[in-house]
């Protein structure tokens, strides 16, 4: 009922989805059918079953849910484990972004059970069964579990997340004081896995303009800087009725965030900052 | 010519959370307060009209489904009072740690029911 920090796993069964038909709103390209099944391996013991959104573009049928049965004793003991698992030993055509396999480089972010997180960070014990892993939500799909996210990267590159500084560089680094270099800690350490993001229902209605919890994270990582001088030009570009107030605190972005940082205060910092500008 | 990608669901398939429910039911309320001044305009209209129109309307409002629609709209003044307290304090970037956003979430669940519930016994007492 009450969560402590973003890792904790929803306990509750019920509800698991909005009560709204499945296909509400959704176009006829992007209706997910009904796939294959596989079956259990020979001599598996503990097995766990995945229901996995595959999406082939070279084919002529649209987007299906496929069932595969994981032997938990023969795989790794994180999801990211189980879709190389299935990669290796079932389908070799399953197509997932990963990279590190420990949680700083964003690549194997879908959604997972229901809720955005990246799939090297989340253990097998932890999901239901069935569980479901879909590509991350609200995206143009490219191919099963691998989205489109050149839209959400030309958001981040409006902010233009780089330092802005008109005096003369110094000869040495542009020091900053210790409690300076503190304003920055639970921002600096975003990695742009877009779980925040795309788990944002007012960017699901409004993406296309609103620019959703990980760029505005990042342009509060900006703004907090003490050593760069582009603050006003900054709010400028965010003082807009849908880049930045189309965010409405819903606060799916904090509960969802693999790294456990905050872009629901970063925004609300960005919104306190526009007003204390106009004095 | 590639055919067009498909979308991934989004509130299809994402897990219904306080944090995003509680903000539905926000903008719901708004919206059945926004409907329910309409009914109080109405409600003075009959009144300023004459005694017929005004026995009328107090007929519609008391009938069973009338009462129902009067404890749906103290129940969204409430909620939409409560919770909006909670933005209030989050406009002030307080209350933004996880643990509170679940506290203050259920609070307001909590507060807004019973505030209705002493509200109508106080009403029907």
């Amino acid at each position: 009922m009450i969560v402590d920090r973003s890792d904790e796993v929803a306990r509750l069964k019920w509800p698991r989805r909005f009560p709204v038909p499945r296909n509400l709103g959704v176009a006829a390209h992007s209706r997910i059918a009904d796939g294959k099944s596989w079956p259990a391996p020979e001599g598996a013991v503990r097995i766990a079953t995945l229901r996995v959104y595959r999406f082939d573009p070279e084919g002529a049928a649209g987007p299906r849910l496929d069932t595969f049965r994981v032997d938990l004793d023969d795989c790794g003991p994180m999801l990211l484990d189980a879709l190389i698992w299935i990669k290796n030993r079932i389908d070799p055509t399953l197509t997932f972004r990963r990279s590190c396999r420990e949680g700083v480089c964003g690549s194997c972010s879908m959604t997972i059970d229901g809720t955005n997180w990246t799939a090297c960070t989340r253990a097998m014990t932890d999901l239901a069964e069935p569980a479901t892993v879909y590509p991350l939500a609200n995206l143009p799909v490219i191919k099963d579990l691998v989205p489109d996210q050149s839209h959400l990267f030309a958001q981040y590159e409006m902010i233009e997340p780089w330092l802005h500084a008109e005096t003369l560089a110094p000869e040495r680094e542009r020091l900053q004081s210790p409690e300076q270099r503190a304003a920055l800690d639970g921002y600096y350490e975003c990695i742009l896995c877009f779980c925040c993001t795309s788990g944002c229902p007012s960017h699901w209605w409004n993406g296309d303009r609103f620019l959703g919890p990980a760029t505005l994270l990042q342009a509060w990582r900006w703004l907090a800087d003490s050593r760069d001088e582009a603050r006003g030009a900054r709010l400028d570009t965010l003082e807009d009725p849908f880049r930045l107030y189309r965010c409405h605190t819903i606060l799916n972005c904090t509960r969802t965030c693999p790294r456990g940082l905050n872009p629901g205060r970063a925004i609300a910092e960005i919104k306190k900052m526009m007003i204390e500008r106009q004095g | 010519m590639p055919r067009p990608r498909p979308k991934s669901p989004n509130m299809q398939n994402y897990r219904p959370q306080l944090t995003s429910v509680l903000s539905f039911g926000h903008r719901l309320s708004g919206v059945a307060l926004s409907l329910g001044a309409f009914g109080l305009a109405g409600w003075l209209a009959a009144g300023a009209s004459g005694p017929e129109a005004f026995g009328a309307a107090q007929a519609l409002l008391l009938s069973t489904f009338g009462r129902a629609v009067l404890f749906l709209i103290t129940l969204a003044l409430f909620y939409h009072l409560c919770n909006g307290i909670r933005h209030l304090v989050w406009d002030n970037v307080r209350g933004f740690e996880l643990r509170e956003i679940y506290l203050g979430g259920w609070a307001v669940v909590g507060a807004s029911l019973i505030l209705t519930l002493a509200f109508w016994a106080w009403g029907l007492a």
